[in-house]
Order: structure tokens, then sequence, then C-alpha cells
């Protein structure tokens, strides 16, 4: 076994009220297979940043990959959100801290170079909140072996990226079913578990499409469960899906990707969305 | 759930009372009216208003959304350009008093004369009545009403929901386009858009 090489890094980069750093998952990427990078950051406590949609206000991290040629990254696979803000002014992000994974793949033909080795450069573009949100900016880099073999777990960063996958939203389980009324005010989604829930909260994956700050009525039935997700005031055109991130009581966050019914709706699922 | 019929006025006064709490004026709905004390000490009515376009622009001035608009120039830019047409702008600060953003009349004033902003008048809101009457979630948040007292437009000042002022030159400012579309008797082509910015600092 070689002793373990040092992978050159900037280590971590100050922004407002934290640190973020670039890290990899494994000691060295093995060509042409997905292998992860981490994009961590530690925050100080009660300070937040952003998810993908970020909520009523806030703006979620963005990252500028520069990168050489044979080097590619894909898209942010984004932790499950918590649910932040007010009563009346709702977000969705992270306090004190998260690791957003990256896929990231390497060509072949960077194996036989010498050093073979992959560069990352990522700038970081962040807003961190608490009571008032500070805009900061941090240029990382990050260089990692390539070796033409399978690669592995730097023990450093493991429980670092267990925590992460741990906190990714899954894939349901293939025996839910999932549809969704479209009413006049709101979105009705009727989850089919085999098993009763007693809470639900759902994060869409789009903003301006439901009402962040309103509650989110939840009707138990006997295998599951109906949602109402009161409408956002900004959502001008029918959509076709509702995509989002469903977190269930009793465990667990799900990745939903749910076809948009426009047939007139029970009159049962009418008359519950227009309680208060 | 059938209700009792054996209380009908009180059944209906909590039908008329449930408007009064619900969200946000839609676009194509009226304004809501309100009275508000400015920074340069008068009163202003909204219903006064009637017959001109009125903007509303949801203002704190430690917000970095809304410091890339006074930065650069560009919210005191349209803030001239449109009440030289006639259009009233009022500023709006709706931050609860220990709260970001909150001002004294004389703070507001010295702010305006520093930054050179020509709003109509700085409204000062720390109760957040006005605020919450229109919903605004966001500084800055802009809404546009037409002369027959109609809102026209509820959101983001432009398409570049970001801190930077490189991203200023080249957005597309949603009040403009809404003045100009209205102004030439079309319709408004984007009349909502999710506003951007800080959330506005209400009392908890």
């Amino acid at each position: 076994m070689l002793p373990c090489a040092t992978k050159a890094q900037t280590g971590n980069a100050a922004i407002p009220h934290g640190t973020v750093e670039l890290v990899a998952e494994n000691q060295w990427i093995e060509p042409a297979h997905e292998s992860y990078l981490g994009l961590h950051f530690e925050l100080e406590k009660g300070w937040h940043i952003y998810w993908v949609n970020p909520g009523d206000s806030g703006e979620p991290p963005r990252v500028a990959w520069q990168l050489p040629t044979g080097v590619t990254v894909g898209e942010i696979q984004w932790p499950a959100p918590q649910r932040l803000g007010t009563t009346s002014i709702v977000d969705f992000g992270y306090e004190d801290g998260v690791t957003l994974l990256v896929p990231v793949r390497v060509e072949p033909s960077l194996a036989a170079k010498s050093p073979a080795q992959a560069q990352f450069g990522a700038q970081v573009k962040v807003l961190v909140c608490r009571e008032i949100c500070i805009p900061g900016k941090a240029q990382l880099s990050l260089t990692v072996r390539i070796q033409p073999q399978p690669s592995a777990a730097d023990l450093q960063t493991r429980e670092l990226f267990a925590a992460a996958r741990k906190s990714q939203p899954h894939s349901p389980p293939s025996n839910w079913k999932f549809s969704v009324a479209d009413l006049k005010d709101a979105f009705v989604l009727t989850a089919s578990l085999g098993r009763r829930v007693k809470d639900a909260t759902f994060f869409p994956l789009a903003e301006s499409q439901i009402d962040n700050a309103a509650a989110q009525k939840l009707v138990p039935e006997g295998s599951g469960f109906r949602l109402t997700l009161r409408k956002s005031d900004r959502l001008l055109k029918p959509i076709e899906r509702l995509k989002g991130v469903l977190v269930v009581s009793g465990g667990g966050s799900y990745l939903i990707d749910v076809p948009v019914d426009k047939r007139a709706a029970t009159g049962k699922a009418e008359s519950e969305a227009k309680q208060p | 759930m059938k209700r009792s019929p054996r209380f009908p006025i009180l059944i209906a006064l909590l039908i008329c009372a449930v408007p009064l709490l619900m969200a946000s004026p839609k676009v194509g709905e009226t304004a809501p009216d309100f009275t508000a004390l400015a920074s340069n000490g008068k009163s202003f009515h909204l219903a006064d208003y009637r017959g001109n376009y009125v903007v509303l622009e949801w203002h704190n001035n430690g917000c970095p959304y809304v410091g890339k608009h006074y930065k650069s120039g560009n919210m005191q830019r349209l803030q001239k350009q449109w009440t030289d047409r006639g259009v009233v702008w009022f500023t709006v600060i709706s931050s609860a008093p220990g709260k970001q953003g909150y001002v004294t009349a004389s703070e507001e004033n010295d702010y305006l004369a520093k930054t050179q902003a020509t709003p109509t008048a700085a409204l000062l809101d720390p109760a957040g009545e006005i605020g919450h009457l229109y919903d605004a979630k966001t500084s800055p948040q802009m809404v546009v009403i037409n002369p027959q007292g109609v809102v026209i437009y509820d959101g983001a000042i432009d398409d570049k929901p970001t801190t930077d002022l490189s991203d200023v030159p080249g957005a597309t400012n949603y009040v403009s386009l809404a003045l100009e579309q209205a102004l030439a008797g079309k319709p408004v082509g984007t009349p909502t858009t999710r506003p951007y910015g800080c959330s506005v600092k209400y009392a908890n």
C-alpha cells in the first residue's frame, strides 16, 4: 500500500461566519467511473445557507467550476432541506452546515499524463444568514490523483461522506404510489405508502409553485395520506409535474416526481382544500 | 363537515372576517389602501393617488440585495426616471425597531440625501402594517399599481436574483417593463415573479 500521498488542497476558505472546503471522497479517482467530491460548509451556530429552492427569501450557493479538458462535473446533489424562517416568511436550507455532493468524471487519457491528476477549481458564491444576510465568495482548488484502479475511501473524509449520503433524499420504495390533483388554489398530493403517517412535509424543487408559508394540511388515510399544498401567488401557468423532497414522519426523505392530474378533483379534496 | 345552522350570525361574521386574514393581494386585484407617515413628516394616503401609477419599493438599507441597487445607482435612476414621468414612488421600510433596516425619520432623510435617492416619499412602517397588507416577503420587493388602483405587478425588481453589482446593467427590469407596457396600453407581460432579497424584518 502506497503511503498516502498528499492531495493538494487549499484547505478551508473563509466565508461569512463559517468556512467552505472542497474535499474528495476517495484517495484517487478511477478514470471513466463516477467519483464524488463534497462541498463542505461549516457555519457558526444559528447561521444558515439555502437549498436549491431557497423559499421566500435568500439565494442558494452557486458554484462556477474551472476544469481542465477531460474533467467533468455533474449537478450538485442536495441533502434534504430544513424548513427555516418565520410563520409568514418561510425559507428552505441548512443550519450550522451542510455537505453538498458533486459527481465528477475523469477521462482515461488523463491517467496517461504525468503527473496523473485532476485539478478542480471552484468559485463559490454563498449567502450566509441568521437575522441578517451576508454574501460571501471563496475560491477553492483541489488536486486529486488519478489511478486506473478502483478507488479507496479516504479515511479522513469517510464520516463526512457517510453523513452527507445519509441526508440525501432517497428514491421512494417501489410500492409507494403518488398522485397530485390540480385544484383551483392548491395541489393535493395523495400518497399510498402501506402505512399510516402522522406528519409529512413537501419541499418543491422549483420556486414559485407552492405557498411556502402556508401550512401543509395532512389528512391521514388508511395506507397513507393526502397533503394539501396551497399554490403560490406567483404560479401563473399550470405545471405538468410536481417534483420535490417529501419528508415523512417515522423516517426518511424521498425525492418524488409526480405528474399533475388536471382532471376535476373529487368534491372531498376540494372541500378539504378550502378549510382554513 | 356540516356547519351547524344554529348560529348564523356568528358564521356570517367568521366568513366576513376570513378575507381580512388572507394573504397578499394578487395581481389584477385592487391594491389595499393605507395611510402612512413618511420620513419628511407628511402623511400619505394611497387612495389619494388614484389617477397616478404608484410604485411601492420595499427597502432595508442593510440588505446586500438592496445595496446592489443603491451602490450601482440603479434604484436612484429608476426613481428619477419614473417620478419625472408622473409616477408616484413610495419607498417602504417595514423593519421593526431593533431589526436591520429600521430607521428613524431623520436617519432615513440622511440616507436619502447621501444616496441621492428621490422617491416621492419614504414611508415608515415599523409596525409592518403595510408590509403585511401586501404580504411583502423580501427587500427589495416591488409593487406597481395602475391609475385605477389595481396591482399590475408584484415581485422582484429584475431577473438577476444576486448581490453582484455586475448583474445590474444586463438585467431585465420588471418595474420599468410593467410601467412601459401599461403606459402603452399593452398588457403587462410578466405580472408577477418571485421577489428576491433578504426577508423583511418584521417584529417577532
